[in-house]
Order: structure tokens, then C-alpha cells, then sequence
């Protein structure tokens, strides 16, 4: 720089040396980098720390610790009569089951030798989940051709249990729980080895119902699924329709006037209503008004039509206003009607935005909790509903709200679980975004 | 058509298409066309001439009305085809524009393939029974925009795709595939290059063997290369209207002296 060192200013200056003003605009577009680039770590580090929380404390919940054990179905507990009569045998409930798992475990630690460390019966059979002698009474209830046969029952290990194979529960802890002892994780451990025990991939955690709080390792995502697939269902088939038509109505046939500027004021200021609002108006007007059934995804999927339509409207809008001028002209021009001008140019060009903005909306609603929690569907639901078009009307859960729930449990297997469907909740909108993609491929002109 | 070629720059007939009497524009509160009345000849080109905003291309999108597209614009006065009022209240706009076709200043194919854009017209309005005679429609249309021989073998491709010069000829081909009585252009050949403005000239001066043209221009040269009458516009005024090789030569009033000898405009 010890060139010829020019007075600041206009003075006559040489071009490899950069002059004062030069300078700090220079600096002054690198530190609005440096912000820019800082902001966009930030939001990237944050976006990583949760990815990695939910998939670290989520990934767990798609594996169980299943048992699988001989059981021996005694015909003296599950039908005293023995005439196979249902309605008779239907009378004996889980807890007879729960003495026939007992013995049966009881029967496989002999028969493979396994240490108890003179543990109970009692505590042998809380390896089980609570939810297996149900199973097994469906079972036999089913097929009561199983009565005095022996049959290998695959089912769940009790939540702590499951809880120590994925290092939740560890002996130290064992100690201090009531639920349960250090024997019986070493018990376990044994049954491990000896293949009584295996820890697997567990499909009911997506496909089989929510379960009570003392049986963490049974609950499922299955009925909030379906009831976020039929409040979907709903939703797209009010939404587009309405949403497209209104936005169509208003962008291309409505007069300019006061009102029309009205109804424009309101629909931008009803994206941005708070959710709940909408669920207090769906109990409101659904329920209340209309006496649609609580809890089930009507409701639900009318509220989340409501909160939908403006992003609809405002997308569908901004496509419709961005298809050039010229196209309308050009279709008027060779004697096209206003509405086959919109049908055959206007409309197929803005396709891609209006699928955009749809897709945009499902995938909000589909993350919606409040409005839900106020028109019933965060009750305990453990039924599937129906197949639509009466499934609408059945009770069903929906999957923000099934994490909401499972969070509120005090079960520590709870946690994992709400990471699943977290998780589940995520493949959801990542599968959405990509058919949005898809279809925005299919449906933009390349020429 | 050989008659045709003797009388070269003359007017063929002297049977008037559209007459115009008393006609004003305003958008909103601005007065855009101010008492213009005019006649414009059939199977003759007439050409607008006048200084950037001087209402040309406004009086042009009145004779079809497209300037009903527009909320703010208001036109009275009386305009007829073939003496038929066109803002009747019996009038469809969507039949008038059928019959009177319009070209713009830039080109602008839909962005479908080049048959399709041909084809649209006479597709929506039923003019033809079979696939057939859809064929026969666009062929002769593309061979009368002389566009056939570059795009035969590739009907399917986009418009869009064409260059300027061959789109704009396209949308000459789509305007006249409808069958129209009136061919408007708005300066047709702004976008082009001049060898593209020189296939579009040779094409206009063909097309008035069918069509009554009217055609929008910021090129004098133009005007008198292919007109045979020429109107001149200025500040919203029909200033001066007359043979274009009367305009041209002896003009009659100061202003329209002024702009064709480049002192206004």
C-alpha cells in the first residue's frame, strides 16, 4: 500500500488501491455476511440438536423386548366346563389367564434350567407385560381349538423390563423401584441368554391402539394415525375445493369494491387466528350447534378445514395473480370465454402453486394440536374407528395429540414413545413435502 | 387474385368494416380518447401512427372490446361492424372477439405445442366436426402466417419454444385460424428483428386479401411500407386520417407534418 498513497476523497487515485469509502463498504457487506451466515447457523445447530434429541430418544420406541414361552392352555382355568361353550368361556377373565402365563413361565425356567434366585411366581409373571394375558385370552377366545394344547406366546416384557434392555433401567435403579427388583433383571438377563427373551422390531407401535398408563410397552400410534389420515381426507376434500373456487371467484370474477376489500382484510387476518380459536368455535358450532359426535374426525376435520382455507386462499391466490397477463390476453384475444380462459390457461399455470399451498395447509393441520384437544380427541381412545364413511363418526385420536398424551404420562417408557411418534409424525410431513415436490414437477411447464 | 396484384397499393373496395363516430375512452377520470371517429375499410390495412401514449392501441382494444378486461375503463360513443353496434347490450364480447381477432405486441404462444395453440380457436368455438378438418384448419392457417415449412415436422413441440420472429408469426396464425372478419395487431413487430418484421410486413400485406387490418405502429416506415389508409393520433385526438400516401406526402395538418418528419413524438 505504499504506493502513491492518494489524498481521501475524488482525488486521482490509483485503481489497485482501494480508496476509504471502498473500504468500509467492503467491510460493511462482509460483517452483513458474517450475520447472515451466523443466523442460518444457528437456526442449522438447533435444527440438528432437535433432529438428533428426537431421534436419540425416538428410535427405541420401534424396538420392544418381546418374550416368547410355551404356554400350556389349561382346560381346568379357561373352560371348567369343557364343552367349548364362548358365552362360558367368555366369563373367565385375565386374571385366570394371568395363572396360566405363571405356570407356563414357571414350566419353561425348569425346562431350560434357568436360575430364580428364589423369586416368586408373583414376580416371575411381572416379567410380563400386563397386557399379555389379555393377549393370550383373545387368542384362545379365538381359536378354542388351542384349550389343553401348548402354544408359543410372542408377546410384550413388562415396561421396566423392555426399559433395562434399552439401558433406561439400569440395576442401580432397580434397587430404589418398587415395580421392580435387581433378581429380576437378572432373571432376564438369563432368559435372554437362554432366547426366552428377544429384543425385535415392533410394528404394533405403529399400526396396533394407545394402551393404559401402566402398560407403556403395549401402547401404539395406530387409531391417532387413521384418525389423522381421515381428518386429511376431510380436509382435502372440503379445503380445495372451496378454497380454489373461493380464490378463483374472488381473483378473477369479484368487482372491486369496499366489500370485496373486506372479505381480502379478513381472510389475511384469519391465517393468522390462534388455533384455538377455531377449536372453540368448532366445540361451539360442530358439537354444540350441529351435535356432531365428540372426539371423532368430522369435527376435527372440519375445524382443521376452517384453519386450512385461508392458506389455501392466499396461495391459490398469489398463483392465479402470478400467471402472466399476456396468457388472458392471448385467450381472449382468439375469442375464449372469462371462464375457459380460466379453465384451459389461467388455472393449469397456477397449478403448481395452488398444490404448493395445499399441501402447505394439510401439512399445518396435520401438526395441529389445540383446536383438537377442545373438540374431544384427546380422550383415551383404544378402538379403531370404523372404515369411512362411518368411521368419520367413530372416536378417534390424532398423531400431535397422541404425542401430547403419551408426554402427559408419568411412565419414564413413556418418553421414547413420544419421540416415535414424533418421529412418525415428521415421515408424515416429509412424505407430504415430497409428493408436493412431485407433483409441482409433473404439473410446471418447462417450456 | 391475380386483379389483386395490378392494383397493388390501392384500396380494393371501398366498403367500409368498422366505423367509429364520436368515440371516447377514459380510464377512471383520465380522458384517454377524445371524440375520434373514423372508418376503417375492408380487405385494406389501416394503420395507427402516433407518438407513445397518444391512445392508438387504446382505440385498437376498443374495436374488440378488450378493453372491457379492464375495471376503470369507460368507452362511449358508437363503434360498429358491419353496422351492427359492438357495445350493444346485445353483444357478446366472447362472439365479437371471434370475429374480430387481435395480435399483440409481444408474442405470446400459450404454453402448449404449436397445434394446440392453432387449434384452440377453432376448438372452442365448434368450427370444426372432426380431426380431420382441425388439420386442414391449422395447415392452412400456419401456411398463411408462412410459419408451415418451418414447423411442419414438429406440431408437437412447444410454441414457447420458437423464436420471437416465428412465435409472433404463430400468434398470427392462431388469430387467423378462427376465421375472423378484422384482424387487429398492436404493434406486431416491436419485439422483432427486422429480417422476422420483414416476414410479418409481406404476411400483413397478404392477409388484407381476406381481412380488414388494423394494425398499431411506432414505425413510420412500417406504416407506409404496408397501409393503405393511416390514421394519426396524438394526445387522445384522431388528428388526421386519410390514404397513407396522402399522410405521408401532403400532410394536412401542422401536427401530423411535425411527427412524420421526427420533430414531434
Amino acid at each position: 500500500m505504499s504506493m502513491t498513497d492518494p489524498a481521501p476523497g475524488r482525488a486521482r487515485a490509483s485503481l489497485f488501491a482501494q480508496d476509504i469509502r471502498t473500504k468500509k463498504r467492503n467491510a460493511a457487506e462482509a460483517r452483513f455476511r458474517m450475520y447472515g451466515m451466523g443466523a442460518v447457523g444457528i437456526g442449522l445447530i438447533l435444527l440438528v440438536f432437535l433432529m438428533v434429541s428426537i431421534l436419540s430418544n425416538g428410535a427405541s420406541a420401534f424396538r420392544q423386548t418381546f418374550l416368547e414361552i410355551p404356554i400350556y392352555v389349561d382346560q381346568a382355568v379357561v373352560d371348567p366346563a369343557g364343552n367349548r361353550d364362548l358365552a362360558a368361556m367368555k366369563k373367565v377373565t385375565t386374571i385366570g389367564y394371568g395363572r396360566i402365563l405363571g405356570a407356563s413361565i414357571m414350566a419353561a425356567l425348569a425346562d431350560k434350567g434357568i436360575e430364580t434366585e428364589g423369586l416368586s411366581e408373583r414376580d416371575i409373571t411381572a416379567i410380563f407385560s400386563k397386557e399379555a394375558a389379555a393377549q393370550l385370552r383373545n387368542r384362545v377366545l379365538a381359536d378354542t381349538t388351542l384349550v389343553g394344547q401348548t402354544t408359543v406366546l410372542r408377546t410384550f416384557a413388562s415396561g421396566r423390563i423392555d426399559g433395562y434392555f434399552k439401558g433406561r433401567v439400569t440395576m442401580a435403579s432397580a434397587e430404589r423401584d418398587s415395580n421392580i427388583s435387581p433378581q429380576q433383571l437378572r432373571l432376564a438377563d438369563r432368559m435372554r441368554d437362554a432366547g426366552l427373551i428377544s429384543v425385535a422390531f415392533n410394528i404394533d407401535f405403529i399400526l396396533g391402539p394407545d394402551a393404559s398408563e401402566l402398560r407403556p410397552e403395549a401402547a401404539g400410534l395406530g387409531v391417532a394415525i387413521l384418525g389423522s389420515v381421515y381428518m386429511m381426507i376431510i380436509v382435502l376434500a372440503l379445503a380445495l375445493p372451496i378454497g380454489v373456487a373461493s380464490s378463483i371467484y374472488l381473483e378473477e370474477f369479484a368487482p372491486k369494491n369496499r366489500f370485496t376489500d373486506l372479505i381480502e382484510v379478513n381472510i389475511a387476518n384469519l391465517a393468522a387466528v390462534p388455533s384455538i380459536v377455531f377449536g372453540i368455535l368448532g366445540l361451539a358450532v360442530f358439537i354444540n350447534y350441529a351435535g356432531l359426535p365428540q372426539s371423532s374426525p368430522v369435527v376435527g376435520g372440519l375445524v382443521l378445514t376452517l384453519m386450512t382455507l385461508p392458506t389455501i386462499i392466499i396461495a391459490t391466490r398469489a398463483a392465479l395473480k402470478a400467471v402472466p397477463p399476456s396468457i388472458r390476453d392471448a385467450a381472449l384475444g382468439v375469442g375464449a370465454s372469462k371462464m375457459q380462459t380460466i379453465l384451459h390457461h389461467v388455472l393449469p399455470l397456477a397449478m403448481p402453486g395452488i398444490l404448493t399451498g395445499t399441501i402447505i395447509g394439510l401439512a399445518q393441520a396435520l401438526g395441529e394440536t389445540a383446536p383438537l384437544l377442545l373438540i374431544g380427541m384427546v380422550a383415551f381412545v383404544r378402538e379403531f374407528p370404523a372404515a369411512p364413511p362411518e368411521g368419520f363418526l367413530d372416536p378417534a385420536s390424532a398423531l400431535p395429540v397422541q404425542v401430547y398424551n403419551f408426554t402427559q404420562r408419568a411412565d419414564p417408557a413413556f418418553v421414547e414413545r413420544a419421540s416415535g411418534a414424533i418421529i412418525v409424525l415428521l415421515a408424515f410431513l416429509l412424505i407430504m413435502n415430497i409428493i408436493a415436490v412431485v407433483l409441482r414437477r409433473r404439473f410446471e411447464r418447462r417450456w | 387474385m391475380n386483379d389483386m396484384h395490378l392494383i397493388n397499393r390501392g384500396v380494393d373496395m371501398n366498403e367500409t368494416k368498422i366505423s367509429a363516430r364520436n368515440v371516447q375512452v377514459y380510464y377512471g377520470t383520465t380522458h384517454a380518447i377524445k371524440d375520434v371517429s373514423v372508418e376503417i375499410l375492408d380487405h385494406a390495412v389501416t394503420a395507427f401512427i402516433g407518438p407513445s401514449g397518444c391512445g392508438k392501441s387504446t382505440f385498437l382494444r376498443c374495436l374488440n372490446r378488450m378493453n372491457d378486461t379492464i375495471d376503470t375503463c369507460r368507452v362511449e360513443g358508437e363503434i360498429t361492424l358491419d353496422q351492427e353496434d359492438i357495445y350493444d347490450k346485445r353483444v357478446d364480447p366472447v362472439q365479437l372477439r371471434a370475429k374480430v381477432g387481435m395480435v399483440f405486441q409481444k408474442p405470446n404462444p400459450f404454453p402448449k405445442s404449436i397445434y394446440d395453440n392453432v387449434a384452440y380457436g377453432p376448438k372452442i368455438h365448434g368450427m370444426t366436426r372432426n380431426k380431420a378438418e382441425l388439420d386442414d384448419i391449422v395447415e392452412s392457417a400456419l401456411r398463411r402466417a408462412a410459419l408451415w415449412g418451418e414447423v411442419k415436422d414438429r406440431l408437437a413441440a412447444p410454441g414457447t419454444g420458437l423464436s420471437g420472429g416465428q412465435q409472433q408469426r404463430l400468434c398470427i396464425a392462431r388469430a387467423v385460424a378462427t376465421a375472423p372478419e378484422v384482424l387487429l395487431m398492436d404493434e406486431p413487430c416491436s419485439a422483432l428483428d427486422p429480417i422476422a418484421t420483414a416476414q410479418v410486413e409481406e404476411l400483413i400485406d397478404e392477409l388484407r386479401t381476406n381481412f380488414s387490418v388494423v394494425i398499431v405502429t411506432h414505425s413510420m416506415q412500417q406504416a407506409a411500407r404496408v397501409s393503405q389508409k393511416t390514421a394519426f393520433f396524438h394526445l387522445g385526438h384522431l388528428v388526421e386520417y386519410g390514404d397513407t400516401s396522402q399522410i405521408f406526402t401532403k400532410p394536412v395538418d401542422p401536427r401530423t407534418e411535425s411527427y412524420i418528419t421526427g420533430r414531434i413524438g
